[in-house]
C-alpha cells in the first residue's frame, strides 16, 4: 500500500485560504471518488469538497475552525501499489507547465 | 407547434406578460429516479445557483436520493440577464417567471396518489421569501417547502438605499449594519452586477415581505444557523402556519449553514415525506 496527499485546491476569485467547518470523513474510512469529504468556509462563500480520490483515509489537516492555506495537506489516502505507482509518475511540479501548454492550442480556432 | 426540449440549450424562451425573462435555467437529472415530483431550488440575495446550491453540494446530495432537480438564477444574479427596467426585479414578477419555467419544464398540480405530480422548494434567504409566497399562491402545485435561512423581517425593504448610494458616490459609512452587511455581500463577488442588485432592493421595496399577508398551507419546514441573526426571527414565521417544522444548525450562521450535511439531511428526508 501507499500513500497519496491532497492540498487544498485553488477556490478561484483569488482565495488564499479556507476555515474547515467540518469533516465529512474520518481517518479509517473508504471513501469513494466526488464523495463528500469537507466544508470548508472562506471569506466569500462556504463551499464542500468533493473527494478527489477513492481510497482509505489515512490523515486529515485541519480541525473544524481552523485555516488552511490554498496548496497546505488537506487530506492522505492509503492506496494500493499499483494505483498510486500511476498517479506518482506525473511529478505535481510539472502539471502547471503542461496546462499553458495545452491552453495555447483553442486560441488558434 | 414547436416541441420543447428539456434537454435543448435553445429552448425557445416562453414569454411571461410578453417579455423573455432570459433566466438562467438549469436541470439536474438523478441517475437513479426515486419517481418523485422535481425540487426547485432558490438561491438567496447577490447569490446564485451554482454558488448556493452546486458548490455547496445540494445538487450531487438531491440527484443521489433519486431527486430531479430544477436550478434558477435570479434576474441580474449568476447567469441570468440583468435587465434595466425596474420592473423584471420586482418579487411579483419574479413569481410570474418562476411558475412560467417550471410548468415549462413539466411540473404539474398536484394530484393525489401521484408522488410525481406537484413541485417541490428549498429556497434560501430571500429565495425562502419568494418559496413562502409562492408557496401561498400556488397551493395546487406546491407540495412541500423546506425555507433556510428565513426571518419574518425583510432585509431588503429594510435597506437604506440613499446611504448605500451615498456609500458609492464617495464613501460616506452606511449607519445602519444590515444596510452595509447586504451591500458588502453584492459587491463582494465580480460577477454580481451592482446596479442589478440595487433594482432588486428597490423593487423589493415596492412589494414588502408580509408573510402574514398570504400565509402557505403546505407542510413547511424552516432551516437556519443557531448564529444566524437574519434568521432570528424564524420562530415568528413558523407561527404563522400549524404545517411547520423547525431545525436549528449548531454553531452555523448565515453564510456557513448552506453546506451543513445535517442541513441537506434533513430537507431530502422531509420533502420525501
Amino acid at each position: 500500500m501507499a500513500e497519496i496527499s491532497f492540498p487544498l485546491p485553488d477556490l478561484g476569485e483569488g482565495l488564499i485560504e479556507a476555515t474547515v467547518l467540518e469533516w465529512l470523513v474520518a481517518p479509517g474510512d473508504q471513501v469513494e471518488r466526488n464523495q463528500p469529504m469537507v466544508e470548508v468556509e472562506t471569506t466569500k462563500s462556504a463551499v464542500e469538497l468533493p473527494s478527489p480520490q477513492a481510497g482509505k483515509v489515512v490523515r486529515i489537516h485541519g480541525e473544524p475552525g481552523g485555516t488552511i492555506a490554498v496548496g497546505e495537506p488537506l487530506i492522505v489516502f492509503e492506496v494500493p501499489d499499483n494505483t498510486a505507482g500511476i498517479v506518482g509518475t506525473v511529478p505535481a511540479e510539472e502539471a502547471p507547465r503542461r496546462r499553458v501548454r495545452l491552453s495555447a492550442l483553442p486560441e488558434d480556432d | 407547434m414547436e416541441t420543447h426540449g428539456k434537454h435543448s440549450a435553445s429552448r425557445p424562451a416562453h414569454t411571461v406578460e410578453g417579455t423573455d425573462p432570459q433566466l438562467h435555467v438549469g436541470t439536474y437529472e438523478p441517475a437513479v429516479d426515486a419517481g418523485l415530483r422535481p425540487v426547485l431550488l432558490l438561491h438567496g440575495f447577490a447569490s446564485s445557483a451554482k454558488l448556493n446550491w452546486s458548490d455547496t453540494g445540494w445538487l450531487s446530495a438531491l440527484n443521489s436520493a433519486g431527486r430531479r432537480v430544477i436550478t434558477v438564477d435570479l434576474p441580474g444574479h449568476g447567469g441570468s440577464a440583468a435587465p434595466d427596467d425596474l420592473d423584471s426585479y420586482t418579487p411579483s414578477r419574479i413569481r410570474a417567471d418562476i411558475l412560467q419555467l417550471v410548468t415549462d419544464l413539466g411540473a404539474r398540480p398536484l394530484h393525489a396518489g401521484d408522488a410525481a405530480s406537484g413541485l417541490d422548494i428549498i429556497g434560501y434567504s430571500l429565495g425562502s421569501r419568494l418559496a413562502w409566497e409562492f408557496g401561498a399562491t400556488q397551493g395546487e402545485l406546491v407540495h412541500r417547502i423546506v425555507l433556510g435561512g428565513a426571518g419574518g423581517l425583510d432585509p431588503l425593504a429594510a435597506f437604506d438605499l440613499p446611504a448605500a448610494q451615498q456609500y458609492l458616490a464617495d464613501g460616506t459609512a452606511i449607519a445602519d449594519d444590515s444596510t452595509a452587511a447586504l451591500l458588502q455581500m453584492a459587491q463582494l463577488l465580480p460577477s454580481n452586477n451592482l446596479f442589478s442588485m440595487l433594482s432588486l432592493i428597490e423593487a423589493a421595496k415596492l412589494e414588502p415581505f408580509d408573510p402574514a399577508e398570504a400565509v402557505p398551507r403546505m407542510p413547511m419546514l424552516l432551516i437556519a444557523g443557531d448564529k444566524d441573526e437574519r434568521a432570528a426571527t424564524m420562530g415568528d414565521l413558523a407561527a404563522l402556519s400549524p404545517a411547520t417544522e423547525q431545525l436549528l444548525l449548531p454553531g452555523r450562521n448565515h453564510t456557513n449553514a448552506v453546506t451543513s450535511r445535517a442541513f441537506k439531511h434533513a430537507a431530502i428526508e422531509f420533502l420525501a415525506q
